[in-house]
């Protein structure tokens, strides 16, 4: 079986690439997402933005509390149906689609956290309300994009960060609202 | 000129492996399927690729039941990226007048 004693021509060897590659295309092709899954992280992050400003308005930890217990348990759910529909565990979906690591998804929440956080401070809850959803939505869309960019080159995006880079990343959130919670 | 891997020759072994970097790990009936291959073919080319130190196995559960995970060590992707490079330059010496077929990018990941 191994290959020493019958060396492969040019032809044999574009083959034998282009069907390994035709293989790894159509698992990625069906990999898919749970039912509601975009929907219920979007609605986990609307949450989360608004339990955060609304604590730190009302200087309700309480609620800051909740509302990340929400996003945990979201994400936990949503993170065990992926893997035990597709049977496979996929790095980069984790971290980019479900943390949140992906640029636009990482932007659209810094810029939706913020102006919630401005905007409870200021008691305008409606805004709350909107900028909350804005942060939601962002996520959700953000999260669609990356399925399409992973499906177009998944060797590319299958893997997600480290796991050390990862709990760096939420040590610093952790310590920033801990300091906006002292602070309030 | 880079060789061709002895253990990355057989083209089921090529598919799993280049499968394999198209996620983090993957269940072992996920990979059956997706090649197309029995339970005793699957396992023994994990055998041969698991002794080289290209893919690595552990115990899990998936829907319930136990079950083997799959995954890429990084040496099997190192492996994998300099046998297509090989495989590369062989289809490289093709005359230009033989098109080989289309090539897509990624592989070599």
């Amino acid at each position: 079986m191994e290959s020493k004693e019958a060396p492969l021509t040019g032809a044999e060897a574009s083959v034998a690439l282009l069907d390994a590659e035709v293989a790894r295309a159509r698992l990625a092709d069906h990999i898919v997402t749970p039912s509601w899954f975009f929907a219920s992280m979007g609605v986990a992050i609307a949450v989360q933005i608004a339990t955060t400003a609304a604590g730190l308005g009302d200087d309700a930890p309480w609620l800051i509390a909740g509302g990340l217990a929400v996003f945990a348990s979201v994400a936990g759910i949503q993170l065990a149906r992926f893997r035990r529909v597709n049977g496979v565990w996929l790095g980069g979906f984790a971290s980019r689609v479900v943390l949140g690591t992906a640029t636009a998804a990482s932007v659209s929440y810094t810029v939706a956290l913020a102006a919630a956080i401005w905007a409870a401070y200021g008691g305008h809850w409606w805004l709350v309300a909107l900028w909350s959803a804005v942060g939601g939505a962002g996520y959700a869309l953000s999260g669609g994009r990356w399925m399409r960019t992973y499906r177009g080159d998944p060797a590319a995006h299958a893997r997600g960060e480290s796991l050390a880079w990862l709990a760096l990343a939420t040590a610093a959130a952790l310590s920033g609202l801990a300091l906006l919670v002292l602070n309030a | 000129m880079a060789e061709l891997d002895e253990h990355l020759v057989a083209p089921a072994r090529l598919r799993l492996m280049t499968m394999l970097t198209a996620v983090s790990e993957a269940e072992f009936a996920t990979v059956r399927e997706a090649l197309d291959v029995s339970d005793s073919v699957l396992s023994k080319h994990l055998g041969a690729l698991e002794e080289v130190g290209y893919v690595r196995r552990h115990k899990g559960v998936h829907r319930g039941r136990r079950t083997t995970w799959i995954s890429l060590t990084p040496r099997g992707r190192q492996a994998l990226i300099a046998h297509v490079t090989a495989l590369q330059e062989l289809i490289d010496e093709i005359p230009l007048e033989r098109t080989a077929p289309p090539r897509r990018s990624g592989a070599r990941r």
